[in-house]
């Protein structure tokens, strides 16, 4: 039985508003994600109706694949208010979260080389 | 990623097509250059994002009958590096202090492998990291940063004090030098390589 929790009745200031974003909410809807799993918005033949400013800038940041932290980082909130807000767009069907390969299982030997040029290449 | 259960060690030409974000830890004492390193090599200027937790989130500290319910921000600093289209390396450099170990799991899990950095002033400092990535069986080597006027210390003395196997390789590096980070990346990733391929049967 999981038992985290985040908020706190203790010194509100930004907090208020940042779970004001969330409706009170710490954790996101249905299964977690990785700090870089990969979030990209649904293709829909229509535009989504009653979003907030935070879930359409979402939108517009994942129309290319874009890793979690990299979201939050560009909507310049904290990762488990912005885990919140990409849970309710997936539960919504606005985007989908692919989890990343795990680095021992899945990487292959040519994405090491390619990695490695990477660096080299900076 | 879809039917990814079917292929997983080897994954065919279209499943790498998916974007995918890798990652490198980088742990260290306090002040022993966690930042700077990831601030040298990025090609972003390192991105901030902060976790909010309360102190039942840490689950760590012994704080057994303290009704506590303070929030802290954990900043998390990492930068970008971009190999390819849709294949990036992430560098999180991991928050300093021991309570805050739950949120290195998460970072750790999947990673490809990790930094510690020493600080030969202060070497007890990474020991935590040091044992933390051993128990886990995370490829990961030490880069010793040599500040100004720190003395220079060898590397063999170094492995020593940390106890370290001969495998970990231990690099000498300037977190402020571009060209020496890139160094201790690619001795990461090579050895990171050579411990997946250790593994497979």
């Amino acid at each position: 039985m999981e038992r985290h929790e985040t908020v706190t009745d203790e010194d509100p200031g930004p907090l208020v508003r940042l779970f004001g974003l969330t409706g009170g909410r710490a954790r996101p809807h249905g299964e977690t994600f990785d700090l870089v799993a990969i979030v990209k918005t649904s293709r829909l033949p229509f535009e989504p109706a009653g979003l907030n400013p935070e879930h359409q800038t979402i939108l517009s940041i994942c129309r290319r694949p874009t890793p979690v932290a990299d979201v939050a980082a560009q909507l310049g909130l904290p990762l488990n208010i912005t885990r919140v807000l990409l849970g309710d767009l997936r539960s919504d069907g606005l985007v989908t979260i692919d989890p990343p390969q795990s680095a021992d299982q899945t990487i292959d030997e040519r994405t090491y080389r390619e990695v490695l040029h990477g660096i080299r290449r900076l | 990623m879809e039917f990814a259960g079917s292929d997983r060690l080897r994954p065919t030409g279209r499943s790498l097509a998916a974007a995918t974000a890798l990652k490198i830890l980088v742990a260290g004492g306090f002040g022993a250059g966690k930042t700077t390193l990831v601030g040298t090599i990025s090609e972003i200027r390192p991105l901030h994002t902060e976790e909010l937790l309360s102190d039942r989130g840490m689950g760590v500290d012994d704080i057994s009958g303290v009704e506590t319910k303070v929030t802290t921000t954990v900043a998390l600093d990492f930068g970008r590096i971009t190999i390819r289209e849709d294949l990036w390396l992430y560098l999180f450099g991991t928050p300093g202090q021991d309570r805050f170990w739950f949120m290195w799991d998460e970072l750790s899990l999947g990673a490809l492998g990790a930094v510690v950095i020493a600080d030969t002033r202060r070497l007890q400092d990474c020991f935590p990291a040091v044992d933390y990535f051993e128990q886990r069986s995370l490829p990961f080597v030490v880069a010793v940063n040599c500040f100004d006027g720190a003395r220079r210390h060898d590397p063999a003395k170094v492995r020593r004090a940390l106890g370290l196997d001969e495998l970990t390789p231990v690099v000498m590096c300037d977190a402020r030098n571009r060209a020496s980070v890139k160094d201790v990346l690619t001795t990461l990733v090579t050895h990171a390589v050579g411990a997946a391929y250790q593994s497979v049967p």
